[in-house]
């Protein structure tokens, strides 16, 4: 009887305390909840998810920075994300009344955000004062790109990237330089030699696998769970720009090793040809951000940017690639209201489509449409007095910003394989005479145009 | 026994279905089997919730904690400035000797520490005098070589000066070279004896002596010996002695651990000359904090120091710099042309930027590439930037120079025909400057502490800026007609910055003192500049017109180089006329600058052929005529002042150096 007594408590007691557990895993389904669904819980403690690490390493890193003026802002694309589509509720909700952990508390590794170097006083110190908060930190530092196309200057080593650990969250500081041609840039995260490589997952890092541009972001201050963070004003913009923010450098000491060859032309011409080249890039750049069509250098201008970092005075042109996906019709009329009337039109929207608009003092702009295959693209050429159509193809490429002439533009990121298509192998010879039916590897002859359609494929002005 | 039967283990959750698979499983087999389980599992159960249990009670309580302590993170920073760095290594290890040669003759002087050369001087024609190094105590790194040539006057002041800044303790190493006492006075030989030396306060005439010391300790070892007669040198003396080194916690100073500290540790044990910076008791700030400039329209304007290797005077001229109102550090970025780790050491103490610049070509073809290198390293890096300040490692900072800076800076943006603005006035002596608030345009380019526009260096200068195979002097080709194109630059009355570098490119003792030494350096802080826009382009012309109709004519048939040429009066305006036949007829005017005791080198102030100066607290107004358009307000009666140029004989001295 005793036995069973001692079996009937044992299995009440079981009985309550299941009770009781499944009372918590509710509770903890509840908690959990809080934290995931953004926007979407209707916990009614205040202090609820508060606890959670990313929290707690968020709050941590904003005190440090707001203590020590770090000019810092939110560049994380998921908490971005989540903040962009429920930015009026952010807004709204004042700085008291903080119902849930909605952002912040969102399971992750990292919170990624940005230093904007130039505005920072006082870099000393700080580091220090992170460590001794509990953070665990690494600093990658890096030579100064905008020293490197001088020749010759050496100088301190500029911070690229923060990764300050506390407990298993990291939060993710992307240093922005400064760069002329009025964007910011970021650096590549290289691992040096003693660098601990599982300090954190580094793959999975969003930023620093190259290095980046991006537009001066606009900032916003919000108060989001409870603490005050910048954002830029339109997190929708730095949100597209992150997947194509991929950066690379111009070859400085490429360029330099050609010049110690081939000699810069500083000749008078030389000199005023390239201004006049510059303001045209320049002009036309601007005209087509307005549009919001998207180019790149393309040719003569390409090669110009890989092999020596600046314009080839002896190149007569400035040319552009555009996609022909982004072609919008109201492109000459944009270009001539800048100033620059069309010189020639050849070929169509549907095939072969290249315009040419004439510059200040006899410098032309050409832009060539791009056209996708599967396995490649190919822009299109005609010959005005035949009729005869052309074909220049090249391998399959991606878009990466870079900097010329105090500008950021796009380049094709697979340079050297655009290139070598158009001017063979041997594009590191400079060549004064040019044959653009005859000397690109990459040409084919593509038919001749229907004489009926010449009236409309070959315009000239 | 028989009666138990097993209880559906209900609360198992999840675990159901594979309960009752195990319960039927057990039924068949073995009950005891089964209670066995069910005990432990019911147990292990209540461990489980015991367990979560505590855990949900530490988190709650933690969230509470953590609520209610939001100064925390305040309290871990200072705890974090108590523990910033960890205690220094103080093991004092095995001492160590060092072992010293000392070399003194009459054409060649070396120092060898351990076997290592750290000086070795045989050039010719070159490192006369005595050659002192300072070693570190500790570690006999050498932290100071200088020479200093007392067979020429003052350089003993120098050397005395330089003695008695480096700290007790230190290893003193002398060494003669040729002949060092010519000059050498009474207050250095009693400094020498003070040191210890026998030989020292007896140096003669062409005598050699090589001599190792402590700073205020013991001699370690000296050699002397006399030279026999007035035309020959005394004989090579080779000296050899053991330096017994200290420990590091002897030759450092126990100052505050900060961060400024640190850095003042770090620059205060590899280098020595530097005064009271190192002063162990009461060492000289590194830190300025001077006031803000209220609407700083310069704060945001990067600013180039120009250096080469002499840190001395970067050392002195930072610490103006950052003594100026209204300074942002983070904006300076210091220059070094070369690889120089005493500027670089100068650089970091005071925690600012510093890049170095490989040399490329020579002389002043260097410097040129330098500038061009430096400016455009500062667009790049301040690419925001639509103006760059430029200054010298020779230059002393107004306190004001800022402040003089951000009340002018709009004409460069609002006024094309403005080449630059300068803080430094050619012609403003102590006897020829008079009014801080008082601005003026001039067709000449001074530098030495100046602002240029990113437009002009971007889009002119710097694509045709001289190549290195171009031995051109920066500032001149600056200066030439095809770069400045009948611009002007914005100049003070009173000079913003004073030019107190003595050893340069084209600077000597001789010229400093003639062109350099006497010129007026404002020191007043908070200067109101008097009606800033009427120095634009017309409104000038209008000021010009107004002053010279109220300018009282001076009697030309005085000297004009005469004092009484003058009246003694204050605060009246004068005008003289000289004769100016062609706007490059300079005959005349550098006569009178010659008499006037300015600069005469080549012609400087002027503007349309007028210049404009203070002689005994008047304004006092020069007019070239009939070059200058204001020659119209001469009066008919006045003859113009012809100067007769000396006959060429003098050998002006060369290409005046205004880097």
């Amino acid at each position: 009887m005793s036995r069973i007594n001692k079996n009937v408590i044992l299995a009440l007691l079981t009985l309550t305390s299941s009770a009781f557990l499944l009372f918590q895993l509710y509770y903890y389904k509840h908690y959990l909840s809080a934290k995931n669904g953004a926007g979407l819980s209707k916990s009614k403690g205040s202090r609820i998810g508060f606890d959670s690490i990313q929290w707690r390493a968020v709050k941590k890193f904003i005190m440090l920075t707001s203590s020590q003026n770090v000019p810092v802002f939110l560049i994380d694309p998921l908490l971005l994300e989540l903040i962009n589509k429920n930015l009026e509720q952010v807004k709204n909700t004042s700085h008291g009344s903080t119902s849930g952990c909605n952002f912040f508390c969102v399971p992750r590794d990292f919170t990624a955000f940005a230093l904007q170097y130039h505005l920072w006083k006082n870099e000393e110190g700080w580091f220090q004062i992170a460590e001794n908060m509990g953070f665990q930190c690494l600093k990658i530092e890096s030579k100064d790109p905008r020293l490197d196309g001088i020749d010759s200057l050496s100088g301190t080593e500029i911070p690229l990237h923060y990764i300050c650990k506390l407990a298993t969250h990291a939060i993710h500081l992307v240093v922005f330089h400064e760069r002329s041609g009025n964007y910011l840039w970021h650096g590549h995260l290289r691992l040096k030699g003693h660098i601990d490589r599982k300090f954190i997952p580094f793959r999975k890092l969003q930023f620093g696998r190259y290095a980046g541009a991006f537009d001066r972001p606009e900032l916003q201050q919000i108060t989001v769970d409870g603490l005050e963070v910048l954002i830029p004003k339109d997190p929708a913009h730095f949100l597209e720009e992150v997947p194509h923010s991929r950066f690379i450098e111009c070859r400085y000491k490429e360029a330099r090793a050609f010049f110690q060859q081939y000699l810069d032309d500083n000749t008078v011409e030389a000199v005023a040809f390239r201004k006049r080249a510059k303001e045209l890039l320049q002009l036309a750049a601007r005209t087509l951000k307005k549009l919001g069509v998207r180019f790149w250098l393309s040719s003569g201008t390409c090669l110009g940017w890989y092999r020596q970092c600046s314009i080839i005075p002896y190149s007569k042109d400035v040319d552009l690639g555009i996609f022909i996906q982004d072609y919008k019709s109201n492109i000459i009329s944009a270009f001539q209201d800048a100033g620059l009337p069309l010189k020639h039109k050849f070929g169509k929207v549907e095939d072969s489509l290249e315009l040419s608009f004439q510059g200040k003092d006899d410098i032309k702009l050409d832009i060539f449409f791009f056209y996708e295959e599967t396995d490649h693209m190919w822009n299109g050429g005609t010959q005005a007095k035949t009729g005869k159509k052309f074909k220049y193809l090249f391998p399959k490429f991606t878009l990466c910003w870079t900097e010329f002439v105090d500008m950021k533009v796009h380049v094709p990121c697979e340079t050297i394989e655009y290139i070598e298509a158009n001017y063979g192998k041997t594009w590191r010879t400079p060549v004064k005479t040019w044959d653009w039916k005859r000397s690109p590897p990459n040409v084919q002859p593509n038919g001749i145009w229907p004489v009926s359609e010449w009236d409309e494929v070959i315009q000239l002005y | 026994m028989d009666d138990w039967k097993p209880s559906p283990v209900k609360p198992f959750g999840a675990r159901k279905k594979r309960s009752w698979y195990l319960t039927w499983k057990y039924k068949l087999t073995n009950q005891r089997a089964l209670r066995r389980f069910c005990q432990t599992g019911a147990v292990l159960f209540l461990l489980v919730t015991v367990i979560v249990n505590i855990k949900l009670i530490l988190d709650t309580r933690r969230a509470i904690s953590e609520a209610n302590e939001d100064p925390e993170p305040e309290q871990d920073y200072d705890e974090a400035l108590g523990r910033l760095e960890p205690p220094r290594h103080r093991g004092s290890g095995p001492r160590r000797v060092l072992d010293v040669e000392v070399y003194s003759s009459r054409s060649k002087v070396y120092v060898a520490v351990d076997g290592t050369t750290v000086l070795e001087d045989e050039a010719r024609e070159q490192g006369r005098g005595i050659h002192v190094i300072v070693l570190n105590q500790a570690t006999g790194h050498v932290m100071a070589k200088r020479v200093f040539d007392t067979y020429s006057p003052h350089e003993d002041e120098a050397m005395v000066l330089f003695l008695n800044m480096v700290a007790p303790g230190r290893v003193l190493i002398c060494t003669v070279k040729d002949e060092g006492s010519f000059h050498l006075k009474d207050t250095a030989k009693a400094l020498l004896r003070s040191l210890g030396s026998q030989a020292g306060p007896a140096l003669g005439w062409r005598d050699t002596w090589a001599f190792v010391g402590r700073k205020g300790g013991p001699v370690l070892g000296e050699k002397h010996s006399k030279s026999p007669a007035l035309s020959s040198w005394g004989d090579p003396v080779l000296l050899k002695t053991d330096v017994p080194l200290s420990s590091a916690e002897e030759a450092e100073c126990h100052w505050a651990d900060t961060e400024l500290n640190r850095r003042r540790r770090r620059f205060c044990s590899k280098v020595e000359g530097y005064g009271s910076v190192c002063s162990c008791k009461d060492p000289t700030p590194i830190e300025f904090s001077p006031d803000p400039l209220p609407d700083n329209k310069v704060l945001n304007v990067p600013v180039a120091v120009i250096a080469g290797n002499r840190p001395n005077y970067l050392y002195r001229m930072l610490r103006s710099l950052l003594s100026a109102q209204g300074v942002s550090p983070q904006m300076i970025t210091v220059f070094i042309d070369g690889y120089y780790e005493e500027p670089m050491d100068v650089v970091a103490l005071f925690g600012l930027r510093g890049i170095q610049h490989t040399p490329i070509s020579i002389k002043n073809a260097r410097v040129s590439q330098h500038y061009k290198a430096s400016l455009t390293a500062t667009f790049n890096l301040f690419p925001e930037a639509k103006f760059a300040v430029v200054l010298e490692e020779d230059l002393d900072i107004a306190v004001d120079f800022f402040s003089f800076l951000s009340q002018s800076i709009h004409l460069l943006e609002e006024d094309d025909s403005l080449y630059c603005i300068s803080a430094w006035n050619d012609q403003g002596y102590e006897h020829t400057a008079e009014d801080p608030a008082l601005l003026y345009r001039v067709e000449t380019m001074p530098g030495l502490g100046w602002v240029l526009r990113k437009s002009l260096y971007k889009e002119e200068l710097e694509p045709k800026w001289p190549t290195p195979e171009k031995l051109w002097d920066w500032d001149m080709w600056m200066r030439m007609p095809e770069q400045r194109r009948g611009r002007e630059c914005i100049i003070p009355d009173v000079s913003r910055s004073y030019h107190f570098g003595i050893v340069g490119l084209n600077m000597n003792g001789y010229f400093h003192e003639a062109y350099f030494k006497k010129h007026k350096f404002n020191t007043v802080p908070g200067v109101q500049l008097r009606n800033v826009d009427s120095l634009k382009k017309e409104a000038y012309e209008v000021e010009v017109h107004r002053l010279l109709s109220e300018a009282e004519v001076l009697d030309h048939s005085k000297n004009p180089c005469e004092d009484s040429f003058l009246p003694d009066t204050e605060g009246h305006t004068y005008v003289a006329f000289i004769r100016m036949e062609k706007d490059d007829d300079f005959t005349t005017w550098t006569q009178l600058a010659k008499c006037l005791h300015i600069w005469d080198l080549d012609v400087r102030g002027n503007h349309r052929g007028l210049w404009r100066l203070f002689r005994k607290k008047n304004h006092f107004l020069v007019v070239g005529v009939p070059a200058s358009p204001y020659s119209v307000k001469k009066p008919p009666s006045i003859t113009p002042i012809f100067l007769e140029p000396p006959p060429k004989e003098e050998g002006a001295p060369g290409a005046a150096e205004q880097t």
